[in-house]
């Protein structure tokens, strides 16, 4: 090692003094530089971001639920509203901080909120958790008492949030159409969730600022940002029209006895907007998880308690049996049929096939079809036969329709060509999805083109013609078929009237939407003409209303692709009719399905006999509901009904005078210038030409008869029945005197003892009518 | 023995360095009223009474510059006397550590001795270090370059204290003893060779520490990405930033702080410079960094101007301390360092930290009497 070289005295104190220098460069500045820097990195340029994170590192946020907007009908009648409930939640973190008995706090709560009190106990074990819900949509006078309960026992961790709670003031009634919302206030269903981004509006939120495990800071800091309310939905439906349809659907379901449940539809033919829309069985959607039909939930209630009473294994086979066949029955009845579902449409396709003709030019309305009763058709290994097994024997092409005659239609389809036909269908929009404001919509099944024009097979052809063997859902055929009717114009269907702002303010409205002209006013009209006479003359006289001019077709349609358990198809038929009204200038369409009637009631099942009265009751509350009057023609108007006016007090040839003019007969009985009193009484809705008694002398009790059978009776006995009765009849469906049209059913029943003069409904149905 | 400690502490006429006196007082003094600030939530959470650390920060400061007005007075000789008693009792002490009822574990460290006061021997050790080296270094004068006179003694020195340091683990206060003493050596004239071989052998330290894996490798990674791990490794550090980061240019105003409550742990001991960044702001941060500053330049500057060597090297060495600890706290609370328990000079809360810094002060003080220094 080198010897160190020799110092000078003082050498030591010089190179302190020069390293004290350096030290004092270094430590006292050199270190203070990076500092100074990264507290500007920090404080200037990382201010932004790091005082946001500051903030809400010491605030808690909690969101106000913004008011769900409410959907109206389209005479702004609430059909499905948003009220203020709360949630009560709990902080476990503070909980477990506070040092209180939360047990007490878990039992007092269970009490209040009827919730197990263990439960909530171990909702507050947790305390990593800073929120739970102990429960959820509480209702005003719940809430009060866990506030006060709060307030006097200085609890703290239990909190009350605002939420909203969606209320369906008229129940069931268009339950599908609706939809409903989830337990976070999204719509899960129906018009709630095609429009839940209108609806929902915008979250607001209180930020508190917080010390952490929730101490309390000097510092008050709040902040509110509003919930911004959604925007209300007024929908095409008219609640009114919807009620009319659901409550003659009910009807026809308990009337047939009807299995599988019923669809149905109004919709006005010229804007294409949907009047109601209903699905039955349906269910509430206050309550969307229990299940509608009674019988179901019965049924379902029944093979759960026989779970709970088995054990072990069998046990757990049937909760699950019993969990898969509730998921079914909830996902069935919030099923919306009119447009999700695809079904056969049968015979009322037959208007869409012979409008497609007409408008090609491929039959005319003087063209002939002969009719045997079965016929073979080319690649078709059965012969073909019409529902009428002895034939229609020659038609026109107008009875061909008002048959419902498979034959003819068999050989409109192959005049048409499948070309055609195929193009036809597409142009009606029976291929594609309506574009209706709905999700969940079926778009149709249909044979591919190939199928269809096979030159060496006219099977799929003149199967499809007549309606068979393809599926279209129930919306795309009412679409279709106001097209046929309106003037040829092909509609998009709207459910959603306008949007309005929390003030009232339209913020859209929903204007008619024209997809494509698809046949010619001239075939319209004549279509109107000839669906008009299937009601007059054909297969659907049941839908016949006085006063009023139907057009319709009936429809019979088989479940091609149901087998039952041992794989064969079922018989199972789904009868239907489409009705339009009024024929001199169509305005409202209306169909009817009903799935599966039993073969028990004694009814033919058809769609004439069946659909048609279901369809032709709606149309005749509907009709004058929209202010359409009826015209009586000269030999309805004898028969149209007439107010009994008050003459009595008056001498007899005023009454005489009085009674002319409103198209009644009379009889005077006893003698006397005055009449005392009259049958029946004044302002009873009677029939046009009944003959009402004056009596112009005192008569003591006022005479009672027995109501006499009439069922089964042709019109004119049954009328002639209750006339010697001293009753007058009130004639509803089919009308005319041949032997096929008998009454099927009266109101009041035979046999009830009733007032002299009291009407009697008799509704006759046309029994020929087996399409 | 009474005429003995008279003799020992003078009756000077001459007066203290003013300057180091007025700044030692003032940053004494702002920092028991940030410990007010910064104290007041947690004292209220855990006491009951928001100003609980404020009042005995308080007593413990009155009493440190009792303390440090007393040491002013303490004559070199003395002082030179005890260098090598200090540094035993600090060694006696890092031992005593281990002892089961003396010493006291947190977080599977064991810095503490608790015996009616508690203290952290390694601020005794860093005061032994200070005077033994700079005792050493007066009386090896030249022969510091050598290795003989120049290295082996001090190595040995600090080989024991840090293998002490290592085992309570203590990495903070073996990072600023081991700077500490090598400014000293640096100033006692030793060759820059050794600083090379040794700031190698601490690197090899450092990364054979690394390499064990140990508590150490999660502070690096939550120093590199804090918020990798927010609510566990990174927690602390990130609610240090967001206290430094929200109080701005201007600060939120004293007081008006919101990391205090609850979020940012330590906010009265080792980060209360974060909630001086949040309540003071940048220029109140940056005040403070240049009385530290102030400070620290007069401490090296009574140095050069001290003719007494053994008091000059002491007074660096203080000085040198407390700049380490300055940098090192600010540095770790800002994120520049990775994590580390290093309190900031006059501000962190403890009462002996406290008496220890003032008792250094006084030293400093002391020595200044016997200089010219003048003002800057």
């Amino acid at each position: 090692m080198k010897r160190p070289k020799p110092q000078l005295p003082g050498a030591a104190n010089r190179t302190i003094l020069k390293r004290t220098f350096v030290l004092m460069g270094l430590f006292g500045v050199a270190v203070f530089i990076p500092l100074v820097a990264r507290l500007i990195s920090l404080q200037v340029f990382q201010y932004d971001t790091l005082s946001q994170l500051a903030a809400d590192n010491q605030t808690r946020s909690s969101s106000i639920t913004p008011a769900r907007g409410t959907i109206y009908d389209r005479n702004m009648n609430v059909l499905a509203v948003s009220a203020d409930v709360e949630n009560v939640c709990i902080d476990p973190n503070e909980l477990g901080l506070s040092g209180q008995d939360l047990d007490a706090i878990a039992a007092k709560l269970g009490d209040i909120l009827s919730v197990d009190r263990q439960r909530i106990r171990k909702l507050m074990e947790d305390t990593s958790y800073r929120y739970q819900i102990v429960k959820r949509k509480v209702e005003q006078q719940e809430a009060l008492a866990v506030r006060q309960y709060i307030a006097e026992e200085a609890i703290t961790g239990v909190y009350l949030e605002p939420d909203t709670k969606r209320y369906y003031p008229c129940g069931t009634l268009c339950a599908q159409v609706l939809g409903f919302v989830g337990s976070d206030n999204t719509g899960l269903d129906g018009v709630e969730a095609a429009c839940d981004s209108i609806l929902t509006g915008q979250k607001g939120s209180v930020i508190t600022a917080k010390g952490n495990y929730g101490s309390q800071m000097q510092f008050h800091y709040e902040d509110y940002a509003d919930a911004l309310s959604g925007n209300d939905v007024v929908l095409t439906i008219d609640a009114t029209v919807q009620e009319m349809l659901e409550k003659h659907m009910q009807e026809a379901i308990v009337q047939y006895d009807v299995q599988n449940g019923a669809f149905g539809v109004v919709m006005d033919v010229n804007s294409g907007e949907i009047l109601a829309m209903a699905t039955l069985g349906s269910f509430d959607p206050n309550n969307y998880a229990e299940i509608g039909d009674a019988e179901e939930a019965q049924r379902l209630e029944e093979l759960y308690q026989q779970a709970m009473e088995a054990g072990g294994e069998e046990r757990e086979a049937l909760l699950e049996e019993y969990n898969s066949q509730v998921a079914n029955a909830r996902l069935g009845q919030w099923r919306n049929r009119v447009i999700s579902d695809g079904y056969e449409p049968g015979s009322t396709f037959k208007s869409i096939t012979l409008a497609s003709a007409l408008e090609e030019g491929a039959v005319t309305l003087s063209d002939t079809f002969s009719c045997s009763g079965s016929t073979s058709v080319k690649g078709r290994t059965k012969a073909l036969h019409c529902w009428k097994t002895a034939g229609h024997g020659s038609q026109t092409t107008a009875q061909a329709l008002q048959n419902s005659c498979n034959v003819a239609f068999a050989n409109i389809g192959i005049r048409l060509t499948g070309e055609k036909l195929y193009e036809y269908v597409h142009k009606f929009g029976l291929t594609e999805r309506t574009g209706i404001e709905l999700g969940g919509e079926a778009s149709g099944i249909f044979f591919d083109k190939a199928t269809l024009t096979n030159p060496d097979s006219y099977a799929s052809l003149t199967s499809a013609a007549f309606g068979q063997t393809f599926k279209i859902t129930p919306l795309q055929l009412v679409r279709a078929i106001s097209a046929v009717v309106n003037g040829g114009s092909l509609l998009e269907p709207h459910i959603v009237k306008e949007v309005l702002a929390p003030d009232g303010t339209v913020l859209q409205e929903t204007e008619r939407t024209l997809i494509r002209q698809v046949i010619s006013q001239e075939t319209s009209d004549t279509m109107c003409n000839l669906l008009e006479s299937v009601v007059s003359e054909g297969t659907a006289k049941n839908a016949r209303i006085a006063g009023y001019r139907i057009g319709g077709k009936t429809g019979t349609s088989e479940k091609i692709d149901v087998f039952d358990a041992d794989g064969n198809p079922v018989e199972d038929k789904i009868v239907s009719f489409v009705g339009i009204a009024p024929m001199d200038d169509p305005q409202y369409i209306v169909l009817v399905a009903l799935d599966t009637p039993s073969r028990e009631t004694g009814y033919y099942i058809s769609g004439g006999q069946m659909g048609a009265p279901t369809v032709r009751d709606v149309l005749a509350d509907l009709l004058p509901y929209m202010g359409i009057l009826p015209e009586y023609s000269d030999e309805e108007g004898a028969l149209a009904d007439v107010t009994m006016p008050d003459v009595v007090g008056l001498s007899t040839g005023e009454a005489k005078k009085l009674l002319q003019e409103a198209g009644l007969t009379y009889r005077f009985i006893g003698t006397g210038e005055t009449v005392l009193s009259q049958i029946p009484a004044a302002d009873a809705v009677i029939p046009g030409s009944s003959q009402v008694l004056l009596y112009l002398e005192p008569v003591e009790d006022t005479a009672t008869v027995v109501v006499p059978d009439v069922v089964g009776k042709d019109i004119e006995t049954a009328n002639s029945l209750l006339s010697q009765a001293g009753l007058y009849m009130k004639l509803i469906g089919a009308a005319g005197q041949t032997e096929a049209i008998s009454a099927v059913s009266q109101s009041p029943a035979a046999g009830e003892t009733v007032e002299i003069g009291t009407v009697v409904e008799v509704e006759f149905s046309d029994l020929s009518a087996r399409d | 023995m009474e005429r003995a400690r008279l003799r020992d502490v003078e009756k000077t006429t001459e007066l203290p360095d003013l300057p180091m006196l007025i700044l030692s007082l003032l940053l004494t003094a702002l920092g028991a009223v940030m410990i007010y600030s910064a104290s007041f939530a947690r004292a209220l959470y855990e006491t009951g009474d928001g100003g609980y650390f404020f009042k005995r920060e308080l007593v413990f400061s009155l009493l440190g510059i009792l303390v440090m007005l007393l040491v002013s007075r303490v004559r070199a000789e003395l002082l030179r006397k005890l260098a090598f008693p200090i540094l035993g009792v600090a060694i006696v002490c890092l031992v005593l550590v281990f002892v089961p009822g003396i010493g006291q574990s947190e977080n599977g460290a064991t810095r503490w001795i608790r015996l009616g006061i508690s203290f952290q021997p390694s601020e005794i050790a860093k005061l032994g270090v200070i005077l033994s080296f700079a005792a050493l270094i007066t009386r090896f004068d030249t022969k510091m370059e050598t290795f003989r006179w120049g290295i082996a003694p001090f190595v040995a020195i600090l080989g024991i204290i840090v293998v002490l340091l290592r085992l309570e683990p203590h990495n903070s206060a073996i990072v600023i003893i081991v700077c500490t003493a090598g400014a000293m050596l640096f100033l006692g004239g030793v060759r820059y060779r050794w600083f090379v071989l040794g700031g190698a052998v601490m690197l090899i330290g450092i990364v054979l520490i690394l390499g064990a894996g140990g508590y150490e490798v999660s502070r690096i990674t939550a120093w590199r990405d804090p918020f990798s791990d927010p609510t566990d490794d990174g927690y602390q550090i990130i609610q240090s930033l967001y206290a430094i980061g929200s109080g701005g240019v201007l600060g939120l105003g004293f007081g008006q702080g919101r990391q205090k409550y609850l979020y940012l742990p330590e906010e009265h001991n080792d980060y209360i410079f974060s909630i001086v960044c949040e309540e003071l702001g940048l220029v109140g941060a940056v005040a403070i960094l240049i009385l530290y500053m102030l400070l620290i330049l007069r401490g090296y500057w009574i140095s050069m101007h001290l003719k007494d060597r053994f008091l000059s090297l002491t007074v660096a060495g203080i000085t040198t301390l407390t700049a380490l600890q300055v940098f090192f706290n600010i540095g770790v609370v800002t994120n520049l360092l990775p994590s580390t328990g290093i309190s900031l000079p006059f501000f962190s809360y403890g009462g002996t930290a406290l008496m220890i810094q003032l008792g250094e002060m006084g030293i400093i003080l002391g020595a200044s009497r016997k200089c010219s220094a003048g003002f800057l």
